[in-house]
């Protein structure tokens, strides 16, 4: 297993967000983080980065705890899209680049490389307010690849765009799990999308669901928890 | 004869600077820091005169000192209710309160219209320098930390996230900030200056590819504002203080910036 989290127990201005968290990645799989408004998908993302302390619980990459500046190097967290200030005057390359600040090392990080994955190599000295929300998102996964990590923790990236730039998404990430990286991504999609992953994680403070996706939506219905709280 | 010469190379040097300095906490969403800091600095300024010392350095310490205090007076989650915006308002008008109590108080003479809005044809040599170091400051920043407050403007969560040095980064922008609001007491005054940091800066920003690109044309549009303020003024058949039309002048940018933001 390339990560594990066991037990993980996370809390925020006094609130348990999460409650004994328990789950695996396998190296080489696309794993979707369903769940409600508030059921802790951003924090339990954050946590597993390193960027939030963690109450009780572990989290292991490869056998070895994993300690804030280890995941630095191997793992990498696309923001929300409300993190980004899209109007600062940035082309879409020099965001990118920005992904080498991180934890860089000779010989990776190729900009031209993670732009061709994206598919934005036209729109690379485009202003990255003249794109759209989907091309910008796109070129926020492309600087999340030039950091040298082997997972990729990406959080809501198909929030807000159109169901084409959805599709286009899903299949850059297809293709990246195809190229050996193992990607975590929490999504609001319960509709076929969910699909397009090998597995899905129903979180709501703690693990409801674990499986394919067609064992999950078994499992949710069973739960009674219903389609609704994941929109 | 060449009277206006030291005054103009002082209105050109503040009219670059203010704007770089500007555009760094414009894209930053810091801009406010200018205006706190360019009240702030008067108690310190009225200190080092009492003491007998430079008054810029303790208008520096004074103007940081003000901004810091804001900083951790407001930091917690206020932002939604403008809780934030109370405590910033606050802070300025206190520090200002402060000085002019200060000045009776200890004594002195200051002529709080000269710091309030300028007097630039009474600029000397001290205050050249001030700006030449002021000049200094904010080049050395761009040039050791370019890509860091690139990464900070784009994404502050992220660049904390990375392991980038947020706190000292934000407060090298804070003390070079101060540098700025006080090298531009003699030309524009610390109340005109947020104007000539603000204007250019906001047209500068519309359009450009980078924020190299945007430092450049608000320092151009800057340093024309400012040199037109000042020939304007001292014609003879208009004669007024250069300080006030400089801020007159940036506001004439307002309309411009709008219409290339559309």
């Amino acid at each position: 297993m390339a990560l594990v989290v066991s037990n993980l127990s996370v809390g925020r201005n006094g609130d348990q967000v999460l409650d004994a968290v328990s789950f695996s990645l396998e190296s080489g799989s696309l794993t979707a983080l369903v769940g409600p408004n508030g059921a802790g998908k951003s924090t339990l993302l954050q946590a597993i980065a390193g960027q939030l302390p963690i109450g009780s619980g572990t989290v292991e990459l490869h056998g070895a705890t994993l300690l804030p500046a280890l995941a630095r190097r191997e793992l990498a967290l696309m923001p929300q899209r409300g993190e980004i200030a899209w109007d600062f005057p940035i082309t879409v390359r020099e965001l990118v680049d920005l992904g080498r600040l991180v934890a860089a090392r000779p010989g990776c990080c190729d900009v031209d490389a993670a732009l061709q994955r994206v598919g934005l190599v036209g729109l690379a000295d485009r202003r990255l307010d003249q794109l759209s929300g989907g091309q910008q998102q796109r070129a926020l996964l492309a600087r999340t690849l030039v950091q040298p990590a082997q997972i990729l923790l990406l959080d809501e990236p198909c929030a807000a765009i159109d169901p084409p730039s959805r599709t286009a998404l899903l299949k850059v990430m297809g293709q990246l799990r195809d190229a050996g990286l193992t990607l975590l991504v929490s999504s609001h999609d319960w509709g076929l999308d969910l699909d397009a992953y090998d597995r899905v994680l129903v979180l709501d403070r703690t693990v409801l669901a674990d499986g394919t996706p067609g064992q999950v939506r078994q499992a949710l219905g069973d739960l009674r928890v219903g389609n609704h709280c994941c929109g | 004869m060449l009277w206006w010469l030291q005054p103009l190379i002082l209105a050109l040097l503040v009219g670059a600077l203010c704007p770089l300095s500007g555009t760094l906490l414009l894209v930053q969403r810091r801009l406010f820091q200018a205006n706190l800091i360019s009240h702030a600095v008067l108690p310190g300024l009225a200190l080092a005169v009492a003491l007998r010392l430079d008054p810029g350095v303790g208008g520096v310490v004074s103007g940081v000192a003000g901004a810091l205090l804001a900083e951790q007076l407001s930091r917690g989650d206020r932002g939604s209710d403008g809780g934030d915006e109370a405590v910033l308002n606050t802070v300025l008008a206190g520090f200002l309160g402060l000085g002019v109590l200060l000045i009776p108080l200890l004594h002195i003479r200051v002529d709080l219209e000269a710091v309030l809005f300028g007097d630039l044809l009474a600029a000397g040599a001290s205050d050249l320098v001030r700006t030449l170091v002021a000049f200094a400051a904010v080049l050395l920043l761009l040039g050791l930390r370019y890509r860091q407050l690139v990464y900070l403007g784009v994404d502050p969560m992220g660049a904390a996230a990375a392991g980038l040095p947020v706190r000292r980064l934000r407060l090298l922008l804070t003390l070079v900030t101060a540098f700025t609001v006080v090298s531009a007491m003699s030309a524009v005054g610390v109340v005109l200056v947020i104007a000539l940091m603000g204007a250019p800066a906001l047209l500068a920003l519309t359009g450009a590819l980078s924020l190299r690109q945007a430092l450049v044309r608000s320092a151009a549009l800057g340093l024309v504002i400012s040199g037109a303020g000042f020939g304007l003024a001292i014609q003879p058949a208009i004669n007024l203080p250069p300080g006030p039309l400089i801020g007159v002048l940036c506001m004439g940018l307002l309309p411009l910036a709008a219409l290339r933001r559309r």
